[in-house]
């Protein structure tokens, strides 16, 4: 058992401690001296070369390569990525300050997106009439082709220009959430609504509605009892794929709406090239999915005791079973 | 799977058809909300200018955010806009004659080398933590501005701006001498300075701030009418009216403390959010209106009002160092060979124009050669390059000693206009075959490039922005590192006559002189070596309500807020 944790918890250093690695290479490989990124562009022939080696200097950017790489590494260790090359402000400092900004969005529209699918799928399931029901399941198909920046627009002149409902831009309390947490659901609830729509339809038809229709249950109480929770399972677990696409949503999403954000303080990083924030960012997501990997990679063994067994038997060999962890995490 | 197939087949017409709807409820919407405020905004517009109304928040929109609140450090629109505000600079450029006017300072004169300027301070000047502003103040600003602090981690961000700087001697309280090792008539301008990396001052106290305690905007102090109230990174940064002020620059007339009493620059990426935010109310006025937005924002009742932004014209630099660029005829007939008045329709609004030198209208000593060298004449343009020994080839590109007449460009896609007005030039070049090939790129891209522009790139696009005729000598001379590549492997061009003839920019004040200088260095630059062909006048452009009055555009094109104020009061 022993064993395993540290298997585990290796795996897991090893993730955070390649990220760092291959941001810091890439400080090597892209075409940009980092000092250029500095100074005007319409200046940059003007600045004279012992300010550039001073700046390189405070940047620690003269230093062997070797030495750099440890000493990043060594500051990294300790929470410390240095500061933005654009702002000065502290790399952590910096991604703290945005990161409840993120969260909150996403959790509000991944949330949004759950009642979302769920809605369609009953609705679409309980449905009699064929052109409703075909209405209803072409929906997630169409929320997944609307692009976001179009319906966050979209929604923006009907809600915000024209009715003047909630504030167009910046994060000023509950009413300038409900637009962008609206725009992100769109496009997250459509893939779980449409398996949902699918899975409501396959056990709606399984053997056991067949034996509660039998038994005189009308469609609805079908739906509430029978097929309501069997159909969820896998739908849940594409909720948490989806993850990954509404951190990435949120990049648009939090540039239409001038929001604060990770998402955007991330694509502002990579277009500046400002590398030690880059470097921070890339850091910090490696190590986010790395521990709740590895926290469902130390739980599993608790809840399922064929696992347990099986790491009793040999140590070394043990998996979870491969879905169920990948369920749990992604 | 019959069931998804249903599902997929009924879905695709739909998925065609949701952008149209999409596209049409916007048309809708946006048809809507143009009769909605037209109707009602034309009453509201003749209660024009008058009494300035004190008090009010004046919301003000702009592209970018200011990612420090230190003013010497910041280069784009929003930190040079809101460090104007904060701090105060030794003197103030006069937006139309270019000459320089007294402010903190509020006389000076300068030795006959003009390497030593001595600025008599106004002796009632104070920073907002209630410390004086003095000659001491000056030094070590000017002593850390020009050569940082690594220490503190502040980069030497001044010495691009002051080259040759020696120190400042503090002679008493309110007189500081400012010395250069070499002549720097430039520096008088640069006193003035308004744009990146500004030489606002700050307090001794912030002065002794590392860079990262700078992020605390609070502890940025500075002597502006406005001082820092909030700042939050991305989303926006609020400034209050500074009690007690009274030392605006005597040129802008202007009594007392600011009118307002809060502005708040609001970061908002997206331009139809920004005109959104603009039509709905939700801001007073906007920074960084589209060429498309101007003329339906002017029908709804919005003023327009913009400045061209001095320094050089959004220009080529040609490569003379770099085949085929550096063939005289080439520069030549790039310069020649494009309509400008295809650029003037198609591509800009009556906010910009046409260049017609490679400076700017409003800088002193400006000289137009539309009607010389940078007029539209094909026929010229081929014949010079039949002279050179281009001849035509298969595919109409002229081809000389098997090698094309293929020029590379490097430009910047930071303005709308860049693209289009670089690809109207494209193709009127390629009717006298010459082929031009495009790569424009954002902004950082553009910088690692152009550190290999030398012997990468026939042609690097930009402007500079900087109100003074010298701009031309930190551009395009030998002796520093100029844009043009001009080199002893530059044929045909006399290196020293380009040094000496710009390098006189720096040793006069005397207008008369400087015009004189300013006339050759551009004859020089356009006419004798052709080594720009300057493409348009870039400008700031802003929208606003008709109830906002007095935003002033400095002779650097940048915004102050001192004179601002709405006539609601609001």
């Amino acid at each position: 058992m022993l064993r395993y944790v540290l298997l585990k918890t290796g795996r897991a250093v090893f993730v955070v401690w390649a990220a760092f690695t291959l941001t810091f290479a890439l400080l090597f490989v892209l075409p940009a001296d980092p000092v250029d990124l500095l100074f005007d562009p319409a200046e940059l022939n003007t600045v004279p070369p012992e300010v550039r080696a001073q700046v390189a200097g405070s940047y620690g950017f003269d230093e062997p390569v070797l030495l750099q790489y440890l000493d990043r590494l060594g500051h990294a260790l300790r929470g410390d990525f240095g500061s933005s090359v654009q702002s000065g402000r502290s790399v952590s400092a910096s991604i703290t300050d945005v990161l409840p900004y993120t969260l909150l969005l996403a959790a509000g529209a991944l949330l949004l997106a759950v009642v979302l699918a769920f809605a369609v799928a009953v609705l679409a399931t309980s449905a009699r009439q064929r052109w409703l029901r075909n209405l209803l399941e072409s929906l997630p198909t169409a929320a997944v082709s609307i692009p976001v920046f179009l319906s966050g627009i979209l929604l923006l002149q009907i809600f915000s220009f024209r009715l003047g409902w909630f504030p167009p831009f910046g994060d000023a309390g509950w009413q300038s959430l409900v637009l962008p947490v609206l725009t992100l659901a769109v496009p997250v609830a459509g893939p779980i609504a449409q398996l949902l729509v699918r899975s409501f339809a396959t056990e709606f038809r399984a053997g056991y509605v067949t034996t509660s229709w039998a038994k005189g249950a009308t469609r609805g109480r079908v739906l509430a009892g029978d097929v309501f929770r069997n159909a969820s399972l896998p739908a849940l677990t594409i909720a948490g794929v989806t993850f990954g696409n509404l951190i990435a949503g949120s990049v648009i999403t939090e540039t239409v709406f001038a929001r604060k954000g990770l998402g955007r303080m991330t694509q502002n990083a990579i277009n500046t090239l400002d590398l030690p924030l880059v470097q921070g960012i890339v850091v910090f997501v490696a190590a986010t999915f790395a521990v709740l990997n590895l926290v469902v990679d130390l739980v599993y063994p608790l809840l399922d005791p064929r696992l347990r067994a099986a790491l009793a038997t040999d140590p070394a060999g043990a998996e979870p079973v491969a879905g169920a962890a990948e369920r749990s995490t992604a | 799977m019959s069931d998804l197939r249903t599902v997929l087949e009924n879905a695709v017409p739909r998925r065609r058809k949701w952008p149209w709807l999409a596209a049409g409820a916007v048309v809708v919407v946006v048809a809507a909300a143009v009769v909605a405020l037209s109707r009602g905004e034309s009453s509201g517009a003749s209660a024009a200018e008058g009494t300035p109304v004190r008090g009010g928040t004046l919301q003000f929109a702009l592209i970018d955010y200011q990612r420090s609140p230190d003013p010497q450090w910041g280069t784009n629109y929003a930190e040079s806009l809101i460090g104007n505000n904060v701090t105060d600079k030794l003197t103030w450029q006069d937006p139309e004659t270019g000459n320089i006017t007294p402010w903190l300072a509020e006389k000076w004169e300068y030795n006959n080398e003009l390497t030593s300027f001595t600025f008599h301070l106004r002796r009632d000047v104070t920073f907002s933590d209630g410390t004086p502003f003095d000659a001491q103040v000056v030094k070590a600003n000017l002593d850390q501005y020009v050569h940082g602090d690594p220490a503190l981690g502040i980069l030497p961000n001044g010495a691009t701006l002051l080259p040759g700087y020696l120190g400042t001697d503090v002679v008493d309280d309110h007189t500081a001498v400012v010395r250069f090792s070499q002549p720097s008539a430039s520096f008088l301008q640069g006193s003035s300075f308004t744009a990146n990396a500004q030489p606002g001052f700050l307090s001794l106290s912030t002065l002794k701030l590392s860079a990262r305690q700078r992020t605390d905007a609070k502890k940025v102090i500075g002597t502006g009418p406005f001082v820092y109230d909030s700042w939050e990174p991305q989303v926006k940064t609020v400034l209050a009216r500074r009690a007690g002020y009274h030392w605006a620059p005597p040129a802008l007339h202007h009594d007392g403390e600011a009118y307002l009493d809060k502005v708040t620059f609001n970061t908002i990426p997206e331009a139809s959010v920004r005109t959104g935010s603009l039509t709905s109310g939700a801001v007073d006025a906007t920074l960084d209106v589209s060429t498309t937005d101007e003329k339906p924002l002017t029908g709804q009742g919005f003023r327009i009002i913009h400045r061209g932004v001095s320094g050089t014209a959004i220009h080529f630099a040609l490569n003379a160092s770099l085949f085929p660029t550096n063939d005289l005829a080439v520069r030549k007939a790039i310069q020649l060979g494009w309509n400008r008045e295809t650029i003037e329709k198609a591509v800009l609004t009556p906010s910009y124009s046409i260049a017609k030198s490679i400076l700017e209208p409003s800088v002193p000593g400006y000289a137009d050669y539309s009607g010389s060298s940078l007029k539209y004449d094909p026929r010229q343009a081929g014949r010079l390059l039949d002279q050179a020994g281009w001849v035509p080839g298969p595919d109409g590109i002229r081809v000389k000693d098997g090698k094309k007449l293929t020029v590379k460009l490097l430009g910047i896609n930071n303005l709308v206009a860049n693209k289009p007005a670089y690809e109207s030039v494209q193709q009127d070049l390629r009717k006298i075959g010459i082929d031009l090939q495009l790569t424009v790129v954002p902004i950082p891209d553009y910088t690692a490039q152009q550190a290999k522009a030398k012997d990468g790139w026939n042609i690097t696009a930009a402007n500079r922005s900087r109100n003074d005729p010298a701009v031309l000598n930190l551009q395009f001379s030998p002796a520093g590192g100029n844009t043009s590549y001009l080199s002893p492997s530059a044929p045909g061009i006399d290196l020293d006559e380009v040094t000496r003839t710009l390098g006189k920019l720096e040793t006069t004040l005397d207008p008369a002189e400087r015009a004189q200088y300013a006339k050759a260095a551009q004859d020089l630059i356009l006419d004798k070596y052709a080594l720009a062909n300057p493409v348009y006048n870039p400008s700031q452009v802003i929208a606003q309500a008709p109830y906002v009055h007095g935003i002033v555009f400095d002779a650097q094109s940048r915004n102050h807020f001192v004179n601002a104020w709405k006539s609601d009061g609001k």
